[in-house]
């Protein structure tokens, strides 16, 4: 059926083909730019900080080397879970409050020859790139295109977002929980749930990805044979069985398998029914002791209204009440801290902030305003006690 | 004939059922795996360090019997509450049968009285590890713990350093309690048997001490 028009010609499949990935470069290069804007950002201020100050709680090991500051605050736990595994010492701060599977990861790396936080610094760093695709690409297959290209550059220097590039997990975590909602919609069932495992077993916020899987296992039902039902429920409990299996580990090196949860009490954190009111009620006593908190209580604020806004643009329900457990349930263990980090895990603020930005004046609002936020986010962290 | 498609959907039920279930058991197994494979476990003696700790943490009255430089003396270390300065802290004191007593509540308070000459010569620090006093030694196992470093277990036996003095503790075999304590220090060599006695109203006014 070929006409003269088409002798000697790239065929038509080819041809699209040789599109799709010259497009798919070009989307991956665009989001390596933005990666590569809100990271530059990050290590300038980090150089600044090192190289001027303050020091802070900041120690000198974390002072001596360039980037040191994106070495600090919980770095030192990773470090020992990576280099010595789990003791949990009863009453004490103690490292079973630390999922495994960013320390698994920097032993990988250290095997090759780097160090601990070395290790980390570039698994954090590399996973948020990866993170940034699968976001874009997952929001594309929800959103549309300018919704995702909105979402990729508001995360990439989201003020918050510098703990993407410290020894910390949500990086990798983030990524995952990407990958496993593409891989659901797109039907990989088997995908899904090997991603959504891992990333509970990098963050307890892994969990709650499970629950856009189920409404997208529900969704695809009729379209599933008996046995890709089967995996697409696997996947949905994966998260579960993922967090079990840390259970079962430590159950079995130590004795205890709740040891994750109690070392949790020495920071002060156990969720209670009344822990809400105690994080709220606790807010002047927190102030006095650290004013530091005030950004955590901004953080929780800024959140809501962000999924406020995507509740309003049409994100599912599922997404909204997965980033409302993630930005709230933590404050049912009486504080309020770390918020602005764990609410970095929540897809759905994200969307909410894409969908402010439709209007370009708000765009530019944003991105005007976050970028020198997120420095000052480096500049300022060594005021703050971990 | 027309129980066939029901027969169907149910064996398509159990068929779901039955790979829902292997995918979960699958990302159990893995999970458990990679973490058994990749992570470190603590050693015998960090184990120990840590189980010596939680006994030493969970009791609060120790009685001891000394043997230093040749004499014998009956000790007792209550960890308790103390009214110092004005404020109520966490302290200790250790009362010997030979009438001396030693007061020490951090961070300002270390007064010792009464006692025999060659007791009130020695560092109260070592008496205070020779008498088993709970905290002070479980502050230091569990550091050393944590830090996966400075503990050396041989047989029922667990040493570590603490400030000048090398330690050793004998731990009971099945429990891992600590019954004994060895103390090497400059010029100093002691040795005790100790054992745990739950505290009681009367035992902590007995042994309690009233200070400014």
């Amino acid at each position: 059926m070929a006409t003269l028009e088409h002798a000697g010609s790239i065929p038509l499949g080819l041809r699209r083909a040789d599109e799709a990935s010259s497009t798919r470069l070009r989307a991956l290069a665009w989001i390596a730019g933005w990666w590569l804007l809100g990271r530059g950002v990050i290590v300038l201020a980090a150089v600044g900080v090192h190289t001027f100050g303050p020091a802070g709680w900041i120690r000198r090991v974390e002072h001596s080397s360039v980037l040191g500051p994106l070495e600090a605050w919980d770095t030192r736990w990773y470090r020992m879970v990576a280099g010595s595994g789990y003791l949990l010492v009863p009453g004490r701060q103690s490292d079973p409050a630390f999922f495994p599977l960013f320390p698994v990861l920097m032993r990988g790396l250290h095997a090759a020859g780097l160090g601990y936080s070395t290790s980390g610094l570039v698994i954090a760093n590399a996973a948020f790139f990866v993170a940034l695709a699968a976001f874009y690409a997952l929001t594309k297959a929800m959103l549309g295109d300018s919704m995702a290209r909105r979402s990729v550059a508001y995360l990439a220097v989201f003020p918050f977002g510098f703990a993407f590039s410290m020894v910390y997990p949500e990086s990798i975590v983030l990524a995952l929980i990407a990958l496993a909602a593409l891989a659901a919609i797109r039907g990989r069932w088997g995908w899904a749930a090997a991603c959504a495992g891992a990333a509970a077993l990098a963050r307890p916020e892994g969990l709650f990805v499970a629950l856009p899987l189920a409404v997208l296992a529900w969704e695809q039902r009729h379209a599933l044979s008996p046995r890709a039902r089967g995996v697409a429920i696997g996947a949905v409990l994966a998260p579960v069985a993922a967090i079990g299996s840390f259970s079962l580990y430590l159950w079995q090196v130590l004795g205890n398998p709740m040891a994750w949860s109690q070392s949790q009490r020495a920071w002060g954190r156990e969720l209670s029914p009344f822990g809400l009111v105690n994080a709220i009620g606790g807010l002047g006593r927190a102030f006095a002791h650290d004013a530091w908190v005030t950004r955590d209580v901004a953080a929780v604020v800024v959140y809501l209204v962000l999924l406020a806004a995507a509740a309003r643009a049409g994100v599912s329900w599922p997404w909204l009440l997965s980033g409302l457990a993630i930005v709230v349930l933590p404050l049912f263990t009486g504080s309020f801290d770390s918020i602005d980090r764990f609410g970095l895990l929540a897809p759905a603020a994200f969307w909410g902030l894409a969908a402010l930005g439709r209007d370009p004046r708000v765009n530019r609002l944003i991105l005007g305003l976050s970028v020198p936020l997120l420095a000052a986010a480096i500049v300022v962290l060594p005021l703050r006690f971990p | 004939m027309s129980r066939e498609p029901d027969e169907r959907r149910f064996a398509s039920g159990w068929v779901t059922l039955g790979v829902a279930g292997a995918v979960v058991a699958a990302v159990l197994g893995a999970g458990v795996l990679v973490q058994r494979a990749a992570l470190p476990s603590p050693s015998a003696a960090t184990l120990a360090g840590l189980h010596a700790g939680v006994w030493l943490e969970r009791y609060r009255l120790v009685d001891s019997t000394i043997t230093l430089d040749g004499s014998v003396v009956r000790g007792r270390c209550l960890q308790d509450w103390f009214v110092s300065g004005g404020q109520r802290r966490r302290g200790a004191v250790l009362r010997l049968d030979d009438g001396y007593v030693l007061l020490a509540v951090p961070p300002h308070t270390l007064t010792a009285t009464g006692g025999a000459p060659a007791i009130r010569s020695v560092s109260p620090l070592v008496l205070m590890e020779l008498a088993g006093c709970p905290r002070v030694l479980a502050r230091r196992l569990q550091t050393l713990a944590q830090q996966h470093r400075g503990l050396t277990l041989r047989g029922d036996t667990l040493t570590f350093r603490l400030k000048a003095t090398r330690v050793t503790l004998t731990l009971d075999p099945q429990t891992h309690a600590p019954t004994g304590v060895e103390l090497v220090a400059r010029g100093t060599h002691g040795v005790s048997q100790i054992r745990f006695t739950p505290v009681t109203t009367r035992l902590r006014e007995l042994l309690s001490v009233s200070h400014g």
